[in-house]
């Protein structure tokens, strides 16, 4: 019965070779590390996301109003409304969590190169995408980190040459942050998933076609691939276990750890908070965006900020193949990188002083120097290994690949 | 490598540190506050029957009280000829209280556990933080432009007893704003216990699953 039924579809429909092309019989390689578990994560956050969201949204009300009011209906009387909402605005946070380690991962190991470019750039949509939708769920709650976020954000469009004025007022669908915004902003919240899930498709087309990377950073041979199913969903699985502990440990004990104590004011137009921050997850960009005096400035240090990892592939100019684990000076230059995010981070964090003025800035110069220096250093770090004897494990990968190509 | 570049980090943080701190931020007293179910009723009596003169609580309902656990007849005496649904609004109406208060009506109090940085801390630490200046006059060093009065008497207790008293009343007034602001958050603690109980042990299997199915890799045929 059940196979008589599966040839009745795949007569109409290719699920059998589906499943065996892209699970069952797809290689991945047999060395992943247990970084390479968050693009799945990433993914379950994404659902996740979506099913407590349509829930929120049955109880929500998209009014200035009614909004906040409205939370707090879903945090006292709906049926674990606590739950859905903590749910909701943790995994927020761990959403980013979860992308920016799989980032970490890509530019760890060399990820990024070729032939990646395409996967490591779709990927770069959907961060956009994903920074797009957390700041319009933001505004939601409609409290004065709310209010006062969305108001600097958008005020940052009045940087656009001739129609900056107009750009901000057409944004919020009024001269200042309102009722209009709210609207908008919700209508926008509910209709990003759907875009983001076509993204993550494309994503995975592509991820697909040019299969997973691995630690080593050169194509393994045939026999060293493994089908993803059994080995890698049930390692996924093991990861989402372990994830989940720790996503689950702040749900339930400090949901609160994410949620700005101003956030718990109703906005309040009147009236602007001593100090605006913007989630934990922002705070490096922010930080760049203040380092800069200049609104213009500011405002197209910070998009540079986000948009320079597109071009790591063609910063990257070594010969020599993986991530930071062959390349000693790379690693020197991904720690120092990750450090100087950290700094940003601490000082996007931190109400304006002559202090964090200058670390801000110097650690605004560090960050693009990183970018800009990459060409140089991988130049010169290539030449260095070529010179030396390169590392046994790594002379026998590149045989091994040597011989593949010759055959 | 790593550990060094951290180093220098922290050390590098540790010294901005004093500097980065607001020169106006009062230190807050961490003392534990209650969580006992006594300790959240005499807090719900404390406020209801002071606090609410002035501030409302547009969150809670009378029938909320019951739940928590406050006696029938306190509950019916509080609400007086309201109905069980009715929130605790405030008794003062906002032009009464803007007249008494200098222009300013009292805060709505069920989310200032959450409203404020430091939660229970900073209520038990303002609560407390009333005194009288060298020149006679009142004060508080938590929040110094405050127009609440003295309400607890903290700045004219004597005695060091009469004093243990108000930082106890103080104390289940902020125990009482805690439960206030979020009340499902023991159901939430008990709840996440089991969860976390069941993913522990979820994940054990799911890594003994693993290993068995790794364990396997090598009689793994290549892939066509």
């Amino acid at each position: 019965m059940f196979k008589q039924t599966i040839d009745w579809i795949d007569q109409r429909f290719p699920l059998t070779s589906f499943v065996k092309h892209e699970l069952t019989g797809y290689p991945t390689p047999r060395n992943l590390s247990y970084w390479w578990n968050f693009g799945f994560l990433a993914g379950f956050v994404l659902v996740l996301q979506l099913a407590t969201g349509i829930f929120l949204a049955m109880h929500y009300k998209p009014d200035a109003a009614l909004a906040f009011d409205s939370v707090q209906h879903i945090m006292r009387d709906v049926n674990y409304g606590w739950l859905l909402r903590y749910l909701h605005s943790t995994g927020a946070s761990a959403f980013f969590v979860v992308v920016y380690i799989h980032m970490a991962r890509t530019l760890y190991y060399g990820s990024y190169r070729k032939p990646r470019e395409l996967l490591w750039w779709t990927g770069q949509i959907l961060l956009l995408l994903l920074m797009a939708i957390s700041f319009m769920g933001y505004l939601l709650p409609w409290g004065q980190m709310s209010y006062w976020g969305a108001a600097v954000i958008t005020n940052l469009f009045r940087a656009t040459p001739f129609i900056g004025d107009q750009l901000v007022v057409w944004l919020r669908g009024d001269y200042g942050v309102g009722d209009a915004t709210l609207t908008r902003f919700f209508a926008l919240h509910y209709l990003f998933p759907f875009i983001i899930s076509a993204a993550v498709v494309i994503h995975l087309v592509a991820l697909h076609s040019v299969k997973s990377s691995n630690p080593s950073g050169i194509n393994l041979a045939d026999k060293d691939n493994i089908p993803f199913h059994p080995y890698f969903t049930i390692k996924d699985m093991f990861g989402l276990g372990v994830y989940l502990m720790v996503f689950c440990w702040f749900v339930f004990f400090a949901p609160n750890a994410f949620i700005e104590a101003a956030n718990n004011i109703p906005a309040n137009p009147m009236q602007t908070p001593a100090h605006i921050v913007p989630e934990w997850y922002f705070l490096p960009f922010y930080a760049i965006l203040r380092a800069v005096p200049d609104l213009i400035g500011g405002v197209i240090a910070m998009a540079l900020s986000v948009l320079i990892f597109a071009a790591m592939p063609y910063m990257d100019r070594s010969r020599i193949p993986g991530g930071a684990h062959y390349r000693p000076f790379y690693r020197i230059l991904f720690y120092l990188f990750a450090v100087d995010i950290l700094v940003l981070g601490w000082v996007g964090s931190q109400p304006v002083t002559n202090t964090t003025v200058i670390v801000g800035q110097v650690a605004t110069f560090v960050y693009f120097a990183a970018f800009l220096a990459l060409p140089f250093i991988s130049k010169i770090e290539e030449r260095y290994l070529m010179s030396r004897k390169l590392p046994p494990a790594l002379k026998s990968l590149l045989d091994a690949q040597g011989e593949r190509s010759a055959k | 490598m790593i550990r060094m570049l951290l180093a220098t980090f922290s050390a590098l943080l540790l010294a901005w540190a004093p500097g980065a701190a607001h020169a106006n931020e009062a230190v807050l007293d961490h003392s534990p506050l209650p969580e006992d179910k006594a300790a959240l009723v005499r807090g719900a009596e404390i406020v209801a029957t002071n606090c609410n003169g002035c501030h409302g609580l547009k969150y809670l309902r009378y029938r909320h009280l019951l739940n928590l656990g406050v006696s029938k007849d306190k509950v019916d005496e509080w609400r007086g000829s309201q109905s069980l649904d009715a929130v605790l609004a405030s008794q003062m109406s906002d032009e009464a209280a803007k007249e008494s208060f200098g222009g300013v009506v009292p805060p709505d109090l069920s989310l200032m556990a959450s409203a404020r940085e430091g939660g229970g801390h900073y209520l038990y630490s303002y609560l407390t933080a009333y005194h009288n200046t060298q020149d006679g006059v009142l004060g508080n060093t938590v929040f110094p432009e405050t127009r609440m009065p003295d309400v607890l008497g903290m700045a004219t207790a004597t005695d060091a007893q009469q004093k243990a008293g108000i930082q106890a009343q103080a104390k289940d007034v902020s125990a009482f704003l805690i439960w206030a602001a979020d009340p499902h958050a023991a159901e939430r603690k008990h709840l996440g216990s089991y969860v976390l109980a069941y993913l522990a042990f979820m994940t054990v299997l799911l890594y003994l699953w693993k290993r068995r199915i790794w364990a396997r890799i090598d009689q793994e045929p290549p892939i066509e």
